[in-house]
């Protein structure tokens, strides 16, 4: 009896962690900037999580060697992200364990944008190794995926169109001299930014995308949408040119936020025709569910309160709130290209019924298995739902090493030494800078990210 | 109504991953976007417009010989990435086949033709050297563009691809061949 009461209070703690707590002394290390120590803690045994955090693993791995500049070792992790993306599978029998315990008994598949950003790290590695072939593999590979994307969903204001991927993939074409296809990606993210992201994250077209955009539609001679859309942009004036060489500065600020869990308390009403009502008036939540079967009705029908465990972010506010780069050719401001906290919640939130509707599923099966055992054997009953209660537990599962967001600025550059500075600004006090010395080649892309890992801690 | 939902999943959990090979040329329309079939389906029609045209086949008889013919470039203002050289190359590949005209390389590929033909001065036997001026210079330049238009209403987009192709004469600028090819889809949700 002692040693069961052991298991319970197991359950218990481990029912109470988040993934984030679970994880903390590498999130905390990683958030200190103690990269090597974080890399450390991390390991390298891929079957962490018996193998069902997998898609972490190998994303938490890539981006860390990523930011440490080991990019060939980054890469073979990001390739086994997206090739796990790619074959992943739900396995159903661990989907329906998991409602008899709780979501984080199945492997994690990842959330949309965290498919699209292993493919943008992965090709921004390719491309600071001088890869342009590869990275172009990359480039396709995030194509089909935002078509994906594009026909997941059949009802409008839904996240399906990602503006940043496409503005990258413009990046990536122009820096091989593809400006066709360039011109194409950089149209296609105006398109989104316009119809999109103005609504669902209030942001506006960054200046550099009009800039490259109209630079492309010149180099390919396309006269028609070249006025067009200096017009569109009120840039009548604007002439395009090519400069010696150029560097695209890529910022990561701050951190995503991480998934924490809340809990509701519902009151199930039985109704007629076998309609059963799961009711939290506070909140004005109802869902009806049918349920077949006496057996199940007689169950549910003993049901009057019970938890139910869902998922939630909980954002890490950022420390610095603007940057600009200087080099002798002026200051550039970095532009905000993608606000990956905004994109996470916006995704949460759009699937929030579901969630709803899987908890709420989740309990009601609990809670038969609970009381179809009570009436074998009382005392077993009441055990398994202690167990219930306890295991009750929302996926926290996500990737939370990546940035809260992504700015960017394009640079003229002279062949040969160049040196740029880097200031980033607080709210309050003076900006931290930083210099970096670039060499290119005479109409050489350049590639640089920097990542400002300082945030807020989550607030639980 | 709970235990079917069960049994559901443990049924579907049977399911696994399958992979056929088909024919090539079997048609597969899944997204309703630029694919395989389109690229097929302009290349046949543009080689058969091409070799049956009575202006190229007047043009070569004037000429005496074979003409060669340079790809240029195909521009995409297409809202999708489509690679012209899906078709192109299956294009090319007729030219060559049917023997009515010389296929000469790209720029790209001309450009290292001649790094090789420089290095091979310094590295190779004498006797195997490739000499320099002995390039052939193409006669015609193939050179297209592909436009899409669309129209969208709810779930309801319809699309029309056209494709032109310009076959057209380097030293006098006259257009020899003028090939064009739409496509038109009605995608549905």
């Amino acid at each position: 009896m002692m040693r069961f009461g052991y298991l319970l209070i197991l359950l218990f703690f481990f029912g109470c962690a988040s993934y984030h707590q679970v994880n903390q002394d590498f999130h905390h290390e990683f958030r200190n900037g103690d990269l090597h120590q974080a890399l450390e803690i991390l390991g390298d045994n891929e079957n962490v999580g018996s193998g069902r955090n997998r898609f972490l693993f190998y994303a938490d791995k890539g981006l860390l060697l990523s930011i440490l500049g080991r990019y060939e070792e980054s890469n073979s992790y990001f390739e086994k992200a997206f090739l796990y993306g790619e074959d992943f599978q739900k396995n159903y029998v661990a989907e329906a364990a998991t409602y008899l315990t709780n979501p984080n008994l199945k492997a994690y598949g990842g959330e949309d944008h965290e498919h699209l950003f292993v493919l943008y790290y992965k090709a921004l590695n390719f491309l600071k190794l001088r890869k342009p072939s590869e990275a172009l593999v990359e480039c396709r590979r995030l194509n089909i995926r935002l078509q994906q994307l594009n026909d997941k969903y059949s009802s409008g204001n839904k996240f399906q169109r990602d503006a940043f991927i496409h503005t990258l993939m413009g990046v990536i074409y122009q820096s091989t001299k593809d400006y066709n296809n360039a011109f194409i990606a950089y149209r296609n993210a105006v398109e989104v930014y316009e119809e999109d992201y103005s609504e669902m994250f209030g942001m506006n077209i960054p200046d550099q995308l009009k800039i490259d955009l109209l630079n492309t539609a010149a180099w390919m001679g396309f006269n028609d949408e070249l006025q067009f859309y200096k017009e569109k942009f009120s840039m009548q004036d604007y002439s395009p040119s090519v400069p010696t060489a150029s560097l695209v500065f890529f910022w990561h600020n701050g951190l995503v936020p991480v998934k924490g869990e809340w809990s509701i308390n519902f009151i199930m009403e039985q109704r007629e025709n076998n309609w059963i009502v799961f009711n939290n008036p506070e909140m004005g939540l109802s869902f009806p569910f049918q349920v077949d079967g006496d057996n199940d009705r007689r169950n549910l029908t003993n049901l009057e309160v019970f938890r139910v465990a869902f998922p939630r972010y909980l954002e890490r506010p950022v420390f610095y709130e603007s940057g600009i780069l200087e080099s002798a050719g002026g200051q550039y401001k970095l532009e905000l290209l993608e606000d990956v906290n905004k994109v996470a919640f916006y995704s949460l939130n759009q699937r929030m019924m579901l969630e709803f509707g899987k908890g709420l599923l989740r309990a009601a099966l609990k809670k038969t298995t609970e009381h179809t055992i009570r009436r074998e054997d009382e005392r077993l009953g009441a055990l398994v739902g202690l167990i219930n209660a306890v295991t009750e537990k929302a996926d926290t599962r996500n990737w939370q090493t990546l940035p809260h967001s992504i700015s960017y600025a394009r640079i003229p550059m002279e062949r040969g030494n160049n040196t740029v500075e880097l200031k980033l600004s607080p709210g309050h006090g003076a900006p931290a800078t930083y210099t970096f010395k670039y060499e290119p080649a005479a109409g050489e892309t350049l590639f640089h990210t920097f990542s400002s890992l300082e945030s807020g801690y989550p607030r639980y | 109504m709970i235990r079917f939902v069960l049994f559901l999943f443990i049924l579907v959990s049977c399911q696994t991953r399958s992979v056929t090979r088909v024919q090539p040329d079997a048609t597969y329309d899944l997204s309703g976007r630029w694919n395989d079939a389109d690229s097929r389906m302009v290349a046949d029609q543009m080689i058969n417009d091409l070799l049956q045209s009575s202006n190229f086949t007047e043009y070569a008889k004037q000429k005496g010989n074979k003409p060669a013919i340079v790809v240029g470039i195909i521009k995409n203002k297409t809202t999708e990435h489509i690679d012209a050289s899906n078709y192109i190359k299956k294009i090319e590949l007729a030219i060559y086949n049917s023997g009515t005209a010389d296929i000469v390389e790209s720029e790209e590929f001309r450009d290292k033709m001649r790094v090789e033909r420089l290095q091979q001065q310094d590295f190779a036997d004498p006797e195997t050297v490739a000499e320099f001026g002995k390039e052939i210079g193409a006669d015609l330049m193939l050179f297209g563009e592909m436009t899409s238009e669309t129209d969208v209403f709810r779930s309801q987009k319809v699309v029309n691809y056209v494709t032109s192709l310009y076959l057209t004469d380097i030293e006098t600028n006259k257009r020899i061949w003028f090939g064009q090819n739409e496509i038109k889809k009605v995608v549905r949700n």
